[in-house]
This record gives structure tokens, C-alpha cells and sequence, in this order.
């Protein structure tokens, strides 16, 4: 199994890093592969099973945008081929149709999704997320300055139960399509939700997964989900 | 800026409310200012300030740096404002101006030492124009307000007023190049032994190059983003630096300062990186004043860091050491991660580091975890971690995830519980990390292990 990490240089901001360093003690034998910046990435000629994308900076985001963006129709390609992707935090942004600044300049995206995002650099949203994708719960944390507008009631990946969505009018958090999925919710994503780490290693073809530190990240998972629900979402 | 009416009601409301505060025996650190600037906005942009201001920002050593120029300032027998006491947000720099102004509003002082915080910069700047301002560093910090360090540096940048000499950090690629049209000198410490070729830490803040997004070679790194480094292409890298520490003696307690001026030696007040970056930080703004090597080390010398900060002591032969990391600013608890390990004899770490303010009304965001080099703690000097209060379940997690042995690990849900399932045998320190937050249970703990101690030498007595 090959699994690309792209841009993990920077692409790595509030502990996003570390949902590769947990799929490596679940998956230990697996290819894994660092692509940095300068380098062409490994899904333009090589089938990959997985791709991670990590949040990374404004300034950041237009250099990934410039990157990939001679590789959209591959990206399109491997999604319909139903590659594995998970883009945390404002990396789902890059693959928008524009990312919009405060004075009204736009940047644009790759357009592969039909949303766009909004920024509010001096206005940052933070919050605490619960929603459900099929039957799991997902727990996380918001931590942005923009909020993305669209149409994704066909596509999106989970339907909030405790916070905001891609905004605060929608009840949709995140993009799913086939198997990539987009989301918002920050960090370490796959070590706070084991149910969910599961389900992408089924999708990555293994049938009965088990899971790095399963009783503790299990017991992490619960005690969480039951807090979320008696406090307030707003941080 | 042209006072109005509103100035006056502000100046007088917020005099008059502290007066009363104090009389109540009631804190008026914060009020006055925010009294001031609810009733009159641009409040700071009237009221007359000191001649001189020495304004020190940046993500970790601020208060320090503060301090230790406030310390050696007073030592010297300079007269000067500061907002110790206050806050160092807008209304902190506002209640600190009140008070060095009379009824007229006229500056009763020449000079203000004034501890910004660099996410306020919009709300100060405008109205306050620091002659000096030392920024320490630049990290990522609390995501929840200060997002990463590009978005900090970029606020500095838009908002630090052009006639202010900056006072920067050689060694750090992101701080120094923060306002680059403003006048500035650089602060650093050359290579030393420990230094790295490659960064062990997960975080690194600044890896291509602003100027041409090519790769920075790095000719050492420190930690994280701090070093010497180039980028491959052009010619951005490291500055030159104005006040560098060429030679550090820790037997003897002492540092040499290479300047224009020749080289000058202090005596070393700590033994700790993070505190000589402060060292150096504090005595590149105390020369701008004009201040001879030999008065800023003869005051120097009488310091300690802030006992808020770090302290220890010895009971029964265990030294008890409790140590300031910043919950929620990876660089800040990985910087003291890293000394712990350093430290000699063998260690057992109680980690006080959960949001209090979170755990009462909400759930702590724990992401900061994972940018934090937990990785530190496994060492072999290092022989139990305790991990006590409401995200102990998380931290047995990252812990683990960093390798450490799960033996190795006590976690506990009550904060208090966690000094007792202390193993003393074969410790020589024991260390209590706490938040800015958690002083009062840090020194509760503190208590706890004192009494363990005690009781542990008396059973060896009755035995």
C-alpha cells in the first residue's frame, strides 16, 4: 500500500501531522511517502491508496494551490478511482473554486468542488465539533479564519450535531466524494476518533482493522463524546 | 491626537474608580484602562506618553525580558511606568499610562517599560509609539488566538509604527524579519555545542524561503526554527548579528558579549537556553539606553528568574523543582521537556499542564498535544510521568504515541490525586510543570510531595 503525505514540511499546523504518525502504528509495514514542495508528487504517475493533506498557513496555501493545480484532473481522476483522501482544516480550501480575502481579492482554487471560502484574518472561530458520517460520531475541534459557502447537500461528510458546518447556517460539515473526505475539524483527527480511523482502514481494503493503542484511544473517544455533549460548542 | 471632552470623563472616571478600588482594597490593575477606552476608544492616542518607551513582544520570554530591564532599570535608579502588575493587552498598556499621567493628563514619568502582547498590536500601535521594542521570538502558540506564527508576524508587521528601532533575534528566522523597513539591531548567541545539524522537534515554523520559496539550509539548528540557516536560491538567511554571545561557561557561571564595542562578559544568572536568549535580549535594549556593561551586570547578577516562574528546593536529598510550561504553546512545554531530560540524576515529572478554565465550563481543545515534543520525556533518566486532572486520558494517549512505556505512566482524573502514586525510589528530582494558570495547585502538589518525602525518611528511620 503506498500512502502520500503531501507537503508534510509545512502542511502540519495544530498537530495535524500527527494523523500520519498514528496511521504509521496502524498500518507499520505500509509505503509511506513525504512529498515536499519542490518535488512532483507520487499520485501524478503512480497509484497511490491514500493521500493526506494537512492545514497550513494562508501564504502556504497559495503556494499548494499553485502546485497542484497542473494536476487537477488527475486529482479528479483518483477520486473517481476511489483513492483514499483526507484533507484536514483548510486544505479542503485548495480544492475550491476560490478563497476570497476581506477586501474582495480572490484566489483561486483548483475548482474541483463547487464551494468557496471566506476570510476574516482578525475574527478567529474556534469551537467544538461533534457530528455523525454514517453511523459513526465524529468529536474534534475548529480552529479557522474562514468559513466555506456552497451547495455540498449531495456531498458533504457529516451532518453536524453539536457546533457549526463548512458555516454557521449549514448543518453540513466537510466534503465527502466516494472516498475522499474534507473536513474542517482540526488536529489530530484519527487518533481523537478511532471508530472513523476504522472505517478508512476498511476503505483502504483491510477487512477487519484493528488499530494502534485501540483500549486507550477507545477510552480517550468516549469520555470526550460525553463531555462534548454537556458543554457548550462556542470556545 | 486632539484630546475631546470624552478624554477628560475617561482620564478622570478611570482616576476616581481607582482611587475607590484601592480604598475598597480591590485590584485596579485592570479596570482603569478598560473603563478608559469603553468611554473614549482612541484614549491612548491622547493622553501623553513617557519619552521614552521600551516595549517588549514575541511569543515566550516577554514578562521575563521585562523584568529583567525593569529590575536592572530600577537598580540604576531610572523612574519609569509599566504594566507589571496589569495586563499587557491594550487595556493593561491603558491602566499603566493612567497611571503615569497626572489629572491633566501630562506624563508624570520619562520613561515606560511596557510587556505587549504581539496579538494586540492592531489595538496599540496605532496610539502608543515604542522608541524601543524588543520582539524575543516568534513560535507558534495558543491556535485558538494566535493561529501560527506567519499570521503574528504579519500583524507585527502592519502595525509596529515606522519610527520604532527594533530590537530582534538573530537566531530566529521569523522574528527578525518582522517590519523590515524599521531601523533594527539583532541579538544571538553563536554556535554551541549542542547544537543540531538536523531539527528533532516536530515543529518547525519557518522551512522555505519567504523571499523565493526555496529550500533554507540550515547550518545549525538550536530548536525548531532557531539556528543559522540560508535559502539555496537567493540570498535570504540569518542577519548578521549586533549583540552575540560568542562564549558561554557554565561552570563558571559566565558569558562573553561580543559587540562593535568589544567584548564584554556577564555573569550567567541560569543555565537554561531560554533564559540566556532573555539575558541577551534584555541587555541589547538596556545598551540603547546607554547603560555601561558593567551597571547592567552588576544588577544583573543580583537576579533571579521569577520565582512564578522556576524554583526549587531540596527535602530529605530529593530536589523539588517547579517549572512554568505554558499549557496550550507547544514550544514553550517543549522547551522545558528538552531541559528536563538534560538535567542530571534521575526524574520523575508531574504534569499540571490541563485548562482549569476549560475544564469548568468546557472541554480542552488538546491539538497543542501533538505540536508539543512529548517525545522528550522518553529517556531513560526520566523513571515515571504522572499525568493528573481532566484530559489524563489524552495525555496517556500522546504519551504513548511519543513511545514511552505505559509502566512508566500514572494518570489520574483528579488533579490532586496524582502526588501520591509518586514512586520516590531511585529519584533524585521530581519535577512539577504547571500553567500559568495552575500556580496554586502546582504549590498544593508541591505540598504533597514534601509530606511524601518526609514520611518516606521517617518509615526508613523506623525500619
Amino acid at each position: 500500500m503506498k500512502i502520500e503525505i503531501l507537503f508534510p514540511e509545512f502542511c502540519n499546523l495544530y498537530g495535524d501531522i500527527s494523523n500520519m504518525a498514528y496511521l504509521k502504528k496502524c498500518l507499520p509495514n505500509e509505503e509511506y511517502i513525504e512529498t515536499a514542495i519542490d518535488e512532483e508528487p507520487t499520485f501524478i504517475t503512480t497509484d497511490v491508496d491514500f493521500i493526506y493533506l494537512g492545514a497550513m498557513t494562508e501564504n502556504m496555501q497559495e503556494k499548494v494551490i499553485k502546485k497542484l493545480l497542473p494536476y487537477k484532473a488527475r486529482i479528479e481522476e483518483l477520486i473517481e478511482k476511489n483513492v483514499v483522501f483526507l484533507f484536514t482544516g483548510n486544505a479542503l480550501e485548495v480544492l475550491g473554486k476560490y478563497i476570497e480575502n476581506e477586501d474582495g481579492t480572490k484566489i483561486e482554487g483548483l475548482g474541483i468542488f463547487d464551494v468557496y471560502a471566506k476570510r476574516d484574518m482578525m475574527h478567529r472561530h474556534n469551537s467544538l465539533f461533534t457530528g455523525k458520517y454514517e453511523d459513526i460520531e465524529i468529536v474534534g475541534f475548529k480552529s479557522q479564519f474562514t468559513m466555506m459557502y456552497g451547495n455540498i447537500e449531495n456531498e458533504y461528510f457529516m451532518e453536524v450535531e453539536k457546533g457549526v458546518g463548512i458555516n454557521p447556517k449549514v448543518k453540513y460539515e466537510g466534503i465527502k466524494k466516494n472516498n475522499f473526505f474534507g473536513t474542517y475539524v482540526t488536529g489530530p483527527i484519527l487518533i481523537l476518533n478511532p471508530l472513523f480511523t476504522k472505517k478508512i482502514l476498511q476503505l483502504l481494503g483491510i477487512e477487519e482493522p484493528s488499530i494502534a493503542l485501540e483500549s486507550d484511544v477507545m477510552a480517550a473517544y468516549e469520555a470526550r463524546l460525553e463531555e462534548f455533549k454537556k458543554v457548550p460548542f462556542e470556545k | 491626537m486632539k484630546r475631546n471632552f470624552r478624554f477628560y470623563i475617561a482620564l478622570w472616571g478611570a482616576k476616581i474608580g481607582t482611587k475607590l478600588l484601592k480604598l475598597l482594597k480591590r485590584n485596579a490593575s485592570f479596570f482603569p484602562g478598560k473603563f478608559a477606552l469603553s468611554i473614549c476608544p482612541d484614549f491612548m492616542g491622547m493622553i501623553e506618553k513617557p519619552k521614552t518607551i521600551i516595549a517588549v513582544t514575541g511569543t515566550n520570554g516577554k514578562t521575563t525580558v521585562c523584568n529583567m530591564i525593569e529590575d536592572v532599570l530600577a537598580d540604576n535608579g531610572y523612574d519609569f511606568i509599566d504594566n507589571k502588575i496589569g495586563s499587557n493587552v491594550n487595556s493593561g498598556i491603558a491602566t499603566a499610562l493612567i497611571s503615569g499621567a497626572n489629572f491633566k493628563g501630562k506624563a508624570k514619568k520619562n520613561m515606560a517599560v511596557l510587556e505587549i502582547d504581539e496579538r494586540s498590536a492592531p489595538k496599540v500601535y496605532p496610539y502608543v509609539t515604542p522608541t524601543y521594542l524588543v520582539c524575543t521570538n516568534l513560535f507558534r502558540d495558543s491556535m485558538l488566538r494566535n493561529a501560527h506564527a506567519e499570521f503574528i508576524a504579519n500583524i507585527l508587521t502592519n502595525n509596529i509604527p515606522k519610527e520604532t528601532k527594533l530590537i530582534l533575534n538573530g537566531d530566529d528566522l521569523i522574528s527578525s524579519g518582522i517590519a523590515p523597513e524599521n531601523e533594527r539591531q539583532y541579538f544571538g548567541i553563536s554556535r554551541l555545542d549542542t547544537d543540531l545539524e538536523e531539527c528533532n522537534n516536530i515543529v518547525r515554523d519557518i522551512v522555505v524561503c519567504p523571499k523565493c520559496n526555496g529550500k533554507l539550509e540550515y547550518d545549525y539548528v538550536r530548536y525548531n526554527h532557531i539556528g543559522r540557516a540560508h535559502c539555496v536560491n537567493c540570498d535570504f538567511g540569518s542577519p548578521k548579528i549586533d549583540f552575540e554571545i560568542t562564549k558561554i561557561d557554565f561552570e563558571n557561571k559566565k558569558m562573553v558579549m561580543q559587540t562593535q564595542e568589544g567584548e564584554e562578559e556577564y555573569n550567567l544568572i541560569t543555565d537554561g537556553i531560554i533564559n540566556i536568549y532573555n539575558m541577551v535580549a534584555t541587555i541589547s535594549a538596556l545598551k540603547q539606553l546607554g547603560l555601561t556593561a558593567q551597571q547592567i551586570n552588576n544588577s544583573l547578577k543580583k537576579q533571579k528568574i521569577v520565582e512564578t516562574r522556576y524554583s526549587e528546593e531540596v527535602v530529605n536529598g530529593i530536589r523539588i523543582v517547579n517549572h512554568l510550561a505554558k499549557g496550550m504553546n507547544p514550544i514553550a512545554c517543549s522547551r522545558v521537556f528538552d531541559y528536563i531530560r538534560k538535567d542530571k540524576g534521575n526524574k520523575a515529572v508531574i504534569l499540571l499542564l490541563d485548562d482549569l478554565h476549560d475544564e469548568m465550563s468546557s472541554s480542552e481543545n488538546i491539538t497543542w498535544h501533538y505540536d508539543t515534543d512529548f517525545e522528550f520525556l522518553n529517556d531513560d533518566s526520566i523513571k515515571q510521568i504522572i499525568a493528573p486532572g481532566p484530559r489524563h486520558l489524552d495525555t496517556f494517549v500522546r504519551l504513548q504515541m511519543a513511545e514511552i512505556l505505559p509502566d512508566k505512566i500514572v494518570h489520574i482524573k483528579d488533579k490532586m490525586d496524582g502526588a501520591e502514586k509518586l514512586d520516590l525510589s531511585s529519584i533524585d528530582t521530581v519535577y512539577i510543570l504547571y500553567d500559568v494558570y495552575t500556580i496554586k495547585l502546582c504549590n498544593m502538589v508541591k505540598e504533597r510531595v514534601i509530606k511524601m518525602i518526609k514520611e518516606k525518611e521517617e518509615e526508613k528511620h523506623e525500619n
